[in-house]
C-alpha cells in the first residue's frame, strides 16, 4: 500500500470523525418562564453560543416558578432558571438541585420590583415604604419572591412583618384586580405592571426594591445528578451563558452620567430577539422596562442566599436542615460576590 | 362474593331427594372489619416502602411525616383555626348555594315557563369554571369573606338546580293523577307528593354538591385567606411542603368522609317514608 493511500484514508476517517463530532451535539434541556428576565438564555441560543460550545439546547417553558424547580428536581429539564423562593429552597434542601450562577438581582439603579400604594391608601397617607405596618398588602403567594422582599424591608425599617396583613392572591392577575378594587392598601409588583396601575391610575409607586434591599432574586441552577454525571456539558453550558450575559449586560445595564439608564443600539439589537421567545409578546417598551440587572459574569451575592434561607427557616417556611452550603456549586463561576465569611 | 346461605339446606324426612337452598348471596353485607383492614394494609405498605427508600423523600412524604406535620399543626394551634376557618366557609356557602339551587329547581321542576326560561341559562353558566372567574369576584366581592362563600356558593348552586328539577320529574306521575283525582289542591300535591317523591334525587344532589363544596374551598381560599385548610394546602404547595400538604388533604377527606356521615342519618331520618 502507498504511502499516498494511507494518508488519504487517514485524511477521509478523519473528515469523517470531524463531521460526526459536529453532529453529535450534546442534548441539553432548560426549564424557563417566558420572561424578560430569562433574556441571557433566549440570546445565548439565537446567537448561537450554545452551539458553539457543541450543545443543542431544549427549552421547556413553564408558567411559574415553582414547576420549573419541579421539572430540575425530578429530572424533566437538566437546567432551571428562575426566581428563588421558599418552595424552591424546600426542593432544593432535599439535594436533587444546585445553584450555580445568578440570574436577575436587585441593584440600585434598576428598577424591578416596586412598592404600590392604591390610590385611596396613597392620598391617605400611605406614601412611604416605611409606612406598610398596619396595612393590607397584596402578595402572589406564601414564600413568594415579594414575600421576601417584605420581610427584608421589614428588618430594614425596623418592623414587624407581622403587622401587616399579608394577602395571598395567587397571581399577579388577582393582585393587580385587588389593587384596582380598594380591596388592599398596597401590593408589590414588577416594573411593567407597576407603570401600567400608574398609567391608569389607581396605584401609585411608592419605591423601589433595588432602594431599599438589594438582593439575589434569581438564579441558573442544575440537576445535583446532572451536574455530577455531565460535569463537562454543565462547564459549556455555563460558558455559553455567561457569553450571553455579557451581551445583556452591554446592553440594557449602561447609565448616563446622571444615573439614568439608556439604551443604545445594543439593545435594539437584542430586543427582537427577546420578543420572539417573551409571552405575551412585549413592546419594546416593556422589554427595556422590564430588563432587570443580571450581573455580566454570572455572580452571585452569595451571603445573600445564605440570608434568605435563615429568613424563612426563621419564618417557618423552609425546614431548618436545609444547608445553604450544600445548595450552592460555586465551582462553575469565577469570583462570585460578597462571599460569606466563614 | 357471593356466600351461599345454607339456612336451607335441611334434610327432609320422605324419600324425596334434597335440593340444597341455591338462593342468597349477590347482596352487600356490611364486614366492619374489612375497611380498617384494607386502611392498615395501604398505609402499612406506603410506610415500609418510604422506610426501604422505594419512595423518596422528594416525591412522596411518609405516613410518619404526614402524622408529624398534624401534631405541628395541633402543637401550634393553627389546627382548630383552620378547619373553623374553612368550615364556615362551606357550611355559609352550602347553605346559600342549596336554598337559591333548590328554589330555582324546583321551580324548574313544576311550572313548564320557569323551566324553559331556566334550562338553558343554567346550561350555558354551568360549565364555566369558578377559578377563571376570580379577579372578577375579588372585583364584585372583595377579598374578604363574601368572595369566598360566593364561590362555593355558585359552585353548589347548580348541580342542585339540576338534582331538584330532574328528581321532580322522576316523581311517579300515577301518584299525582291520584292526587288530582282525589281532588288534592295543586299546594298540597307539590307539598305532600312531589317535594317527598323528589326528596331521594335531592338528597343525592346534595352527596355530590357537599363534595363540590369540600373542592371548591381550595378554589375559594385561593383569595387572600389567612386561614382555612384550602389557604393552608396552598401555601404548603408553594412552599414545597409536601408533607404538610398530604395533612391538609387529608384532612379534607376527613371532612369529606365526616359529612358524608351525617348526610348518610339524615337520608335515613327523611327517607323514612319510604
Amino acid at each position: 500500500m502507498s504511502i499516498r493511500f494511507i494518508a488519504a484514508l487517514a485524511a477521509a476517517i478523519l473528515a469523517w470523525s470531524a463531521t460526526v463530532a459536529a453532529s453529535a451535539q450534546e442534548k441539553v434541556s432548560i426549564a424557563a418562564l417566558r420572561f424578560v428576565s430569562s433574556s441571557p438564555i433566549f440570546i445565548a441560543l439565537d446567537r448561537g453560543y450554545f452551539k458553539e460550545q457543541g450543545l443543542e439546547v431544549e427549552f421547556k417553558f413553564f408558567d411559574a416558578a415553582q414547576p420549573i424547580a419541579v421539572a430540575v428536581a425530578a429530572g424533566d429539564a437538566d437546567f432551571g432558571i428562575t426566581g428563588l423562593t421558599g418552595g424552591f429552597y424546600n426542593l432544593a434542601g432535599k439535594g436533587a438541585l444546585k445553584i450555580i450562577a445568578a440570574q436577575s438581582r436587585e441593584e440600585p439603579g434598576y428598577d424591578f420590583v416596586a412598592y404600590l400604594a392604591s390610590k385611596k391608601a396613597f392620598d391617605a397617607g400611605f406614601t412611604d415604604p416605611g409606612k406598610f405596618p398596619g396595612k393590607t398588602i397584596a402578595i402572589t403567594q406564601t414564600g413568594s419572591t415579594f414575600h421576601y422582599m417584605l420581610g427584608m424591608l421589614s428588618e430594614k425599617r425596623g418592623f414587624k412583618l407581622t403587622d401587616v396583613t399579608l394577602k395571598p392572591l395567587q397571581s399577579i392577575a388577582n393582585v393587580t384586580a385587588a389593587l384596582k378594587g380598594e380591596q388592599v392598601d398596597g401590593a408589590l409588583l414588577p416594573a411593567n405592571n407597576a407603570y401600567a396601575a400608574e398609567k391608569a391610575g389607581f396605584a401609585k409607586i411608592i419605591g423601589w426594591v433595588h432602594q431599599e434591599t438589594p438582593w439575589q432574586l434569581g438564579a441558573l441552577f442544575a440537576g445535583t445528578r446532572v451536574i455530577e454525571q455531565r460535569h463537562a456539558v454543565v462547564e459549556k453550558f455555563v460558558a455559553a451563558y455567561l457569553k450571553a450575559c455579557a451581551d445583556y449586560a452591554d446592553a440594557f445595564l449602561a447609565r448616563d452620567a446622571a444615573g439614568k439608564r439608556v439604551f443604545g443600539d445594543k439593545a435594539e439589537a437584542l430586543i427582537p430577539i427577546i420578543q420572539k421567545y417573551v409571552q405575551p409578546k412585549p413592546s419594546p417598551e416593556q422589554v427595556k422596562a422590564s430588563a432587570s440587572y443580571i450581573d455580566p459574569k454570572g455572580r452571585l451575592l452569595v451571603k445573600n442566599i445564605y440570608e434568605q434561607i435563615a429568613w424563612y427557616q426563621a419564618q417557618g417556611m423552609v425546614a431548618r436542615d436545609v444547608d445553604a452550603a450544600k445548595i450552592l456549586d460555586l465551582s462553575f463561576v469565577k469570583d462570585h460576590l460578597d462571599p460569606p465569611k466563614r | 362474593m357471593p356466600e351461599p346461605d345454607v339456612r336451607g339446606a335441611g334434610g327432609v324426612a320422605d324419600g324425596s331427594a334434597t335440593i340444597a337452598f341455591r338462593g342468597g348471596g349477590f347482596q352487600p353485607q356490611p364486614r366492619r372489619l374489612v375497611p380498617f383492614i384494607v386502611f392498615v394494609l395501604v398505609i402499612g405498605l406506603w410506610q415500609a416502602a418510604s422506610w426501604r427508600g422505594w419512595l423518596p423523600d422528594l416525591f412522596m412524604p411518609s405516613p410518619w411525616q404526614i402524622v408529624g406535620a398534624f401534631g405541628d399543626m395541633l402543637h401550634s394551634g393553627t389546627l382548630t383555626r383552620h378547619v373553623g376557618a374553612s368550615l364556615s366557609r362551606i357550611a355559609l356557602g352550602w347553605l346559600f348555594g342549596t336554598t337559591a339551587g333548590l328554589a330555582v329547581g324546583l321551580a324548574m321542576g313544576i311550572f313548564s315557563v320557569a323551566r324553559a326560561g331556566g334550562l338553558p341559562v343554567v346550561s350555558a353558566l354551568f360549565p364555566i369554571p369558578k377559578i377563571a372567574l376570580l379577579p372578577l369576584f375579588i372585583l364584585w366581592f372583595g377579598i374578604g369573606e363574601p368572595s369566598k362563600v360566593a364561590t362555593i356558593g355558585f359552585g353548589v348552586f347548580f348541580p342542585t338546580v339540576i338534582a331538584a328539577y330532574t328528581a321532580c320529574d322522576s316523581v311517579p306521575r300515577n301518584l299525582i293523577r291520584m292526587g288530582q283525582s282525589f281532588g288534592l289542591p295543586a299546594h298540597a300535591i307539590v307539598w305532600k307528593i312531589v317535594v317527598p317523591g323528589a326528596m331521594p334525587g335531592i338528597l343525592a344532589g346534595f352527596r355530590i354538591t357537599a363534595s363540590i363544596a369540600l373542592i371548591l374551598v381550595v378554589a375559594a381560599e385561593m383569595i387572600g385567606a389567612e386561614y382555612g385548610i384550602g389557604a393552608f394546602i396552598l401555601s404548603a404547595g408553594n412552599l414545597m411542603q409536601t408533607d404538610q400538604l398530604l395533612a391538609g388533604v387529608t384532612l379534607l377527606s376527613l371532612l369529606g368522609l365526616a359529612v358524608s356521615t351525617v348526610l348518610g342519618a339524615v337520608e335515613r331520618i327523611v327517607l323514612r317514608w319510604r
